[in-house]
């Protein structure tokens, strides 16, 4: 027993030694927070570090290495901002990118502000990080705004006005309902014929679909996380609601557990999205291959391409800064690297369109990607298949 | 007037009627013995009487002028009720002066709202009270192992902790239940000797649940026996050990009356 | 190191023979201090970590009160804590209250609630009890999480933080005063409760119910009034949390894993041992930090140490040295003893 107290002290006195290690000069430090809870969290999570081990091994930025600290908010918001001080005032990052969720994003935005360093966003929708006016916060993926509009558009000129809902209770899915239900209603004047709203890991959708299928609509919009959406699908056929009935997804229908789980139900779902992996160019035919070899996916979504699209741009900006690097220069380089990626224009990668920001600190330059992809599953199952419907470019003013 | 009276009281589980009809008065100032076979509801009776169990309608109990047959524990503890548990009970983890303090808990000068604050006041009633209590416990010889947990005493230890317990909390009546089991001949007739001298110094009535009649028969004014739930007799000691009813439902009917009476008296 | 802690008790002791409140003022004073030393030798970033340390001493200390002192089990604590941080936040954001008035309201409507999630306690014990307040506890999760005037998906932003007339309290060392001075003020309540007629009312509701009533004490009552005093902490906390820069607030940082967590920090601190859930909040959250690297295993590692703990130091940290503690005494007062008889 005396070791055990003995044992659980020296444990933590080693961590702290550990983690009070001062920070090497003449690297560029990164920090990332990500939600790493699920296999795939973590497969992107190893991504982004080896992009930046191959950066460093081609030589680095303008000669400097880039040390990048990867830590696991597990979609904690408590944890997401305890990870972003400590990148922060312990390791002293000159950029910070995180995090994967909204609801951990959206608080870290104001200590990135506040303690003036850059974060840029791989994997968070939620219109409203860019609209706190944050100077120093970038965000590579579609926002909310953007998708919500697209969806309402193609939902009302091509399948009908009759839609129900069934809103799941996680951040990103409530986000994805409510705007939704709001476009619907201001592109085309029409009301929710039926909205269910449910528990995040809801198991049985059997009298929401029985309601819904006497209710006689043109569409379902599922709007749930990955395991909950394909529940949700297959239940519908269950159900007897037929094809006619289209069925709308989420922005998690892009989650590549979406077709595996749901198998055939899953046909005609289409979604908005950033990356198609039925993209036919070049690069993106490049890109998937190297996810497959390199962790074993099958097609990648666009978590993926969003966290290699921004490693690209933050390699960009880096090259593109002047920095110090001194242990004095700490918030003129933070600054430096700021304006560099406020500088990146009309980056081409992965994205569905071009990725730009620019200076201000509003939604309209910090939002870089305005041009989402909807895409459909044309086929089910482990080698399911898509296809682009279309690709819109919306203002960039759209949703504000 | 009686300081406990019972009239009809009963008490059955499922078919079992542990206690069924008791009639019984405990006269002020007296050590009232209770006595019957393993099983005869004894154990039940008090815990009638001191609301651990509800009793079945119609029953009805009456203590210091009080109706008590729909009080609950706490209530009727504070109206100056106190017993002793068969299997004692003690708070273990406790020490065992917080054991006894816990006994005076009715006794408590402070508003509960004091007691979160701990105004001076509480500290200096809490003083009071430990210096009270240590005073009991110096009584029943416990003193010297007043900052030690009760689960550590020895088993004759424990016995005079339940005591003290019930003592603390100043009652106008104490219900023993087999305050000597387990305890060597010589150690019960200390403990009785405990018990009266108690009695006496806190004005006490008492109800004694014992087995070994003997110590009964030397102590009590009057005696009431259980048998299956139902008082079969009443009387002083010498009444009660020629009672047929009683002799019957100790041993039976086969043994010759002489070695029942023997036994009886405890010889 | 237990001598060590065994002397440094003593130390407390003499110190608190000269004045009750002696060892506490020093003890403050001393810890007035500690954001200096943490930046100093750590950097500033364990400042932060210091702060969440404080909070979760608060929720470890009340949920002592009613798990430890009264022996009622309950997995509902992270729930008031919700409560608490949701009621404070909307009151400063929507009313315009200052923290000094929306945390004591705060703290309020969230003894109303431990009051409710107590009541199950009157009737059920043990894994029935769990099962009871875990569903109380997780209902306002789930409130949360579907209300959008409580922050549902998107949560609540913007919480401001504490101010002084034009002061705010936002930097880590003006935030670890006043979550350190909650601490130590709970911490000490924590102590005159245990030590009152009422504390001595819930142990002995731990040790045996029907002994404890019929002793006189009213056992409803005081199982409520445990929920109640719980509450109180967990209300704190909660709105000391809420407030705490950024300010912002989100249903999943009030899961059953939080409570698990917490519910961890009091078993390897020591159940019923007030320093213990001290130190316990202070280890896992400290150690939780550090191994988040390890994060693919940190469940795994937490849940052996649960079982570990339970069956071979039930007593936990605080139990160890409550036990030498106790010991050494004992041996002095028969040294006493033997050097007056020879
Ligand atoms: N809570 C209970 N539930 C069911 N039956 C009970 C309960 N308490 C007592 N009994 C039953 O009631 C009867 C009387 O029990 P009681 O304990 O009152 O006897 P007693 O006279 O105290 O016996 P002893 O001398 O062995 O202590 C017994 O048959 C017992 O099994
Ligand atoms: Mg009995």
């Amino acid at each position: 027993m005396r070791n055990w107290t003995k044992f659980l002290a020296g444990l933590a006195a080693g961590g702290f030694v550990l983690s009070a290690t001062a920070a090497l000069a003449d690297e560029i430090r990164v920090g990332i927070t990500m939600r790493m809870v699920s296999e795939n969290g973590q497969k992107y999570g190893q991504m982004v570090m080896d992009e930046i081990g191959l950066i460093n091994e081609a030589g680095g930025i303008n000669g400097h290495q880039i040390k990048a600290t990867l830590m696991n908010d597990e979609c904690k918001s408590d944890k997401g901002v305890a990870n972003a001080n400590k990148l922060i005032f312990q390791e002293k990052v000159h950029l910070l990118i995180g995090s994967t969720c909204s609801s951990v994003s959206l608080p870290i935005v104001d200590v990135t502000a506040k303690a003036q360093v850059p974060q840029i966003i791989p994997h968070s929708t939620n219109s409203q990080i860019t609209q706190k006016g944050s100077a120093w916060v970038f965000r590579v993926p579609v926002s909310g705004r953007f998708y919500a509009g697209v969806n309402a558009k193609y939902v009302g000129e091509n399948i009908g006005k009759k839609i129900a809902y069934i809103c799941a209770a996680d951040a990103a899915s409530q986000n994805d309902c409510d705007a939704m239900q709001a476009q619907m209603k201001s592109q085309h004047g029409a009301d929710p014929a039926y909205v269910a709203q449910v528990q995040e890991k809801e198991v049985d959708f059997r009298t929401h679909m029985q309601k819904i299928k006497s209710a006689g609509v043109d569409g379902i919009m599922v709007a749930a996380l990955a395991e909950t959406m394909s529940r949700a699908l297959i239940q519908s056929y269950e159900a007897g609601i037929g094809t006619d009935v289209r069925r709308i997804g989420s922005s998690s229908a892009s989650n590549a557990p979406v077709p595996k789980i749901s198998g055939d139900a899953v046909k005609g779902v289409f979604y908005a999205a950033a990356y198609s992996n039925a993209d036919t160019r070049p690069i993106a035919k490049l890109f998937n291959q190297m996810v497959k070899d390199r962790y074993g996916i099958h097609a990648p979504d666009h978590d993926f391409s969003q966290a290699y699209d921004l490693i690209r741009i933050v390699e960009i900006a880096l090259n593109n800064s002047d920095l110090k690097l001194t242990n004095s220069s700490l918030a003129a380089d933070r600054t430096a690297i700021r304006d560099a990626i406020a500088n990146v224009k009309n980056y081409q990668g992965l994205a569905s369109g071009p990725i730009s920001f620019c200076a201000a600190a509003t939604p309209q330059c910090r939002d870089g990607n305005k041009t989402p992809v909807l895409i459909a599953y044309k086929k089910g199952g482990e080698a399911f298949e898509t296809e682009v419907l279309a690709r819109v470019n919306m203002p960039e003013d759209f949703g504000l | 007037m009686a300081l406990l009276e019972t009239r009809g009281l009963s008490k059955s589980f499922g078919g079992l009627k542990a206690v069924s009809g008791v009639d019984l008065k405990v006269q002020p100032g007296t050590v009232h013995g209770l006595i019957g076979p393993n099983g005869s509801g004894k154990s039940t009776f008090f815990n009638l009487v001191t609301g651990v169990y509800q009793p079945d309608p119609g029953s009805h109990i009456e203590f210091d002028g009080h109706d008590i047959t729909n009080l609950q524990a706490h209530g009727i503890a504070a109206l100056g009720m106190a017993r002793t548990f068969q299997l004692l009970r003690l708070f273990s983890e406790m020490t065992v002066l917080e054991n006894v303090m816990v006994g005076n808990h009715c006794k408590t000068s402070y508003g509960i709202v004091e007691s979160l604050l701990g105004t001076s006041r509480v500290r200096q009633a809490d003083q009071n009270m430990k210096e009270e209590m240590l005073d009991l416990l110096e009584f029943i010889g416990l003193a010297n192992f007043a900052d030690i947990p009760a689960g550590e005493l020895s088993g004759g230890q424990r016995r005079l902790l339940a005591l003290g317990r019930a003592i603390a909390m100043k009652p106008k009546l104490l219900l023993l239940d087999e305050p000597g089991a387990g305890l060597s001949p010589v150690n019960v007739d200390k403990l009785m000797e405990t018990i009266l001298g108690l009695k006496e110094r806190y004005e006490l009535t008492v109800v004694v649940v014992e087995h070994i009649l003997k110590v009964v028969m030397s102590t009590c004014e009057t005696i009431s026996v259980l048998d299956h739930g139902q008082k079969i007799a009443e009387g002083p000691p010498e009444m009660i050990k020629n009672d047929h009813a009683v002799i019957e439902a100790y041993l039976g009917r086969e043994l010759p009356d002489d070695e029942i009476r023997n036994a009886i008296r405890g010889q | 190191m237990i001598s060590f802690i065994t002397n440094f008790a003593s130390a407390i002791e003499s110190l608190a023979k000269i004045h009750r409140l002696l060892p506490w003022v020093i003890a403050y004073i001393l810890l007035l201090f500690l954001p200096n030393l943490i930046t100093a030798t750590f950097g500033e970033y364990y400042v932060d970590l210091a702060n969440r340390c404080c909070l979760f001493i608060l929720l470890a200390v009340g949920l002592n009160i009613v798990k430890g002192f009264c022996g009622q089990v309950t997995v509902g604590h992270i729930g008031l804590y919700a409560i608490g941080a949701v009621t404070s936040a909307l009151l400063a954001q929507n009313y315009g209250l200052p923290f000094w008035l929306s945390a004591p309201l705060a703290i309020l409507v969230t003894c109303c609630a431990g009051l409710v999630v107590g009541l199950p306690s009157v009737r059920l014990e043990g894994a029935y009890l769990a099962l009871a307040t875990l569903g109380l506890g997780e209902s306002v999760r789930i409130m949360i999480a579907v209300t959008p005037a409580l922050g549902s998906s998107t949560g609540i932003m913007m919480i401001p933080a504490p101010t002084i007339g034009d002061y705010v309290i936002e930097s880590f060392d003006h935030y670890f005063y006043l979550v350190m001075t909650a601490a130590i003020i709970g911490i000490y309540f924590s102590f005159v409760i245990l030590n009152s007629s009422t504390g001595r009312a819930f142990k002995a509701i731990r040790e045996d119910v029907i002994a404890a009533s019929v002793s006189g004490i009213n056992v409803p009552f005081y199982k409520l009034l445990a929920f109640v005093i719980s509450a109180i902490y967990a209300g704190l906390a909660g709105a000391l949390f809420a407030h705490m820069p950024p300010g912002y607030l989100h249903h999943n940082n009030f899961t059953v894993i939080e409570m698990v967590t917490l519910l961890l920090m009091v078993v390897l601190g020591g159940i019923g041992n007030i320093w213990g859930g001290v130190v316990g909040a202070i280890v896992v959250t400290v150690i939780y930090d550090q191994t988040k690297d390890y994060y693919f295993y940190q469940p795994l590692i937490f849940g052996i140490t649960m079982v570990f703990l339970v069956v071979f130091m039930p007593r936990g940290i605080g139990g160890v040295i409550e036990q030498a503690i106790v010991k050494r005494k004992f041996i002095e007062k028969h040294e006493e003893q033997n050097l007056g008889t020879s």
